[in-house]
């Protein structure tokens, strides 16, 4: 293995692809108003040393999961700027926020448990 | 004030080549609205020059590659509107009649049927809008009522995009285009009066009238067919109701008949609904090119 980083790389690539949705969603519920776009990626790399994702890469999924329901969206007009979209989680996003928790906690469980060879396989 | 953002959607733009037209657009709005929100911040934050602040926000959004890369990543995942998951039936008899089951036939109906409603809407907003600027013209209020007008299209636009999404199944933008990044009213009124979209959307506006009107009377016409003969024993037993009047002379169909009837009724909705697919999507695909120029 001559470039492990590259290999790094596509594996911090392809753990995230699926735990951004659950990261977005858990910043919404834990917010008190309707947040846009910038103020969430803000608030997602704003105490990370390392960068983990790209801003933009954001978007599509704040998109996408306003499309299957779990959020809501709106845009306002800004005093200065273009006019931003707002999004707020929707009960069927509390929903599946709690369902992927336990998910992901399950997930999480078994593979530390795994790495320290608590699990016969 | 901002090149280097134009020049970045620019390239986003060139990234996101051969992607939906409505993702592009997206895409596009998102990048301007982050890029100018967190310059805006940066400036209050810190001040200085706009090229050093500008750099690292850049380099935090991404790249135009790596940002299209999760656009088209997102945009293959999820599939608009009804786009069913059913499986494809081979056998050609289901697959006729499974159109009876189809939920987008029933979306492409209603939405044929409702076109009349929104034409007459449209069109009126339409030919309003136009005829009073020009009758206004004289006066000072003319132009900025004509502004009011030009800008209160793409609303529409964007409204009727949703309910081509919603029943027919075809992407539509979900924001409105963004704006050149030329600010002040009349800048932004010159740069839509001089976008080819806002000129289509007028005409597409203005045709959606008589298009509305022959998809509502074709369409309500053959499902009232198509009914009259699933009823008729209905029709002709319970309530007494002859299938043909002509002049004084009623004709009822002799009992022997019924279920032939029926039968015809039965396969006459289920081409009914293949029409209105048809007919649907080639409707939504003239609202795409229209309303979505590439």
């Amino acid at each position: 293995v001559e470039d492990l980083s590259a290999h790094n790389k596509k594996f911090q690539k392809e753990l995230k692809s699926g735990t951004v949705a659950l990261v977005l969603l858990g910043v919404l519920e834990n917010s008190n108003e309707p947040l846009y776009g910038y103020q969430i990626a803000h608030k997602i790399t704003e105490d990370q040393e390392t960068e983990i994702m790209k801003q933009g890469a954001l978007y599509p999924v704040l998109r996408s999961l306003a499309r299957s329901g779990f959020l809501k969206s709106r845009v306002q007009v800004s005093e200065s700027g273009p006019p931003r979209r707002y999004y707020q989680i929707t009960a069927a996003g509390r929903t599946a926020l709690r369902e992927w928790t336990v998910i992901w906690r399950e997930n999480r469980d078994f593979i530390d448990a795994v790495l320290e060879g608590n699990v016969s396989v | 004030v901002s090149d280097a953002i134009d020049s970045y959607l620019k390239a986003l733009r060139t990234e996101l080549a051969g992607a939906d037209p409505a993702t592009v657009q997206d895409a596009l709005g998102d990048a301007e609205e982050h890029l100018r929100t967190a310059l805006d911040a940066a400036l209050a934050e810190t001040g200085g020059d706009e090229a050093t602040l500008l750099a690292p926000i850049l380099a935090k959004y991404g790249t135009p590659a790596e940002v299209a890369r999760a656009y088209r990543d997102a945009a293959d995942r999820t599939r608009p509107g009804l786009g069913s998951t059913r499986p494809r039936e081979r056998n050609p008899l289901q697959r006729f009649f499974g159109v009876m089951v189809d939920p987008q036939a029933y979306a492409a109906l209603a939405f044929l049927l409702f076109s009349m409603v929104t034409g007459i809407f449209f069109f009126t907003w339409t030919i309003t809008g136009i005829s009073l600027s020009l009758g206004l013209f004289v006066l000072i209020i003319g132009l900025p009522f004509f502004g009011l007008f030009v800008f209160s299209l793409q609303g529409l636009a964007l409204v009727e995009g949703r309910l081509i999404e919603a029943t027919l199944g075809i992407r539509m933008p979900r924001r409105a285009p963004s704006s050149p990044s030329g600010r002040g009213l009349v800048g932004k009124f010159m740069a839509r009066l001089t976008d080819p979209r806002t000129w289509s959307t007028m005409l597409y506006f203005v045709l959606k009238l008589p298009l509305g009107v022959i998809t509502f009377s074709v369409f309500i016409t053959l499902l009232a067919y198509a009914l009259e003969l699933l009823l008729l024993p209905v029709l002709q037993y319970v309530l007494g109701f002859p299938l043909i009047v002509f002049g004084e002379h009623r004709f009822f169909v002799p009992a022997f008949l019924t279920p032939v009837l029926m039968l015809a009724g039965f396969l006459e909705l289920a081409i009914v609904l293949h029409l209105a697919k048809k007919t649907g999507t080639g409707l939504g695909r003239l609202g795409k090119s229209m309303l979505v120029l590439r």
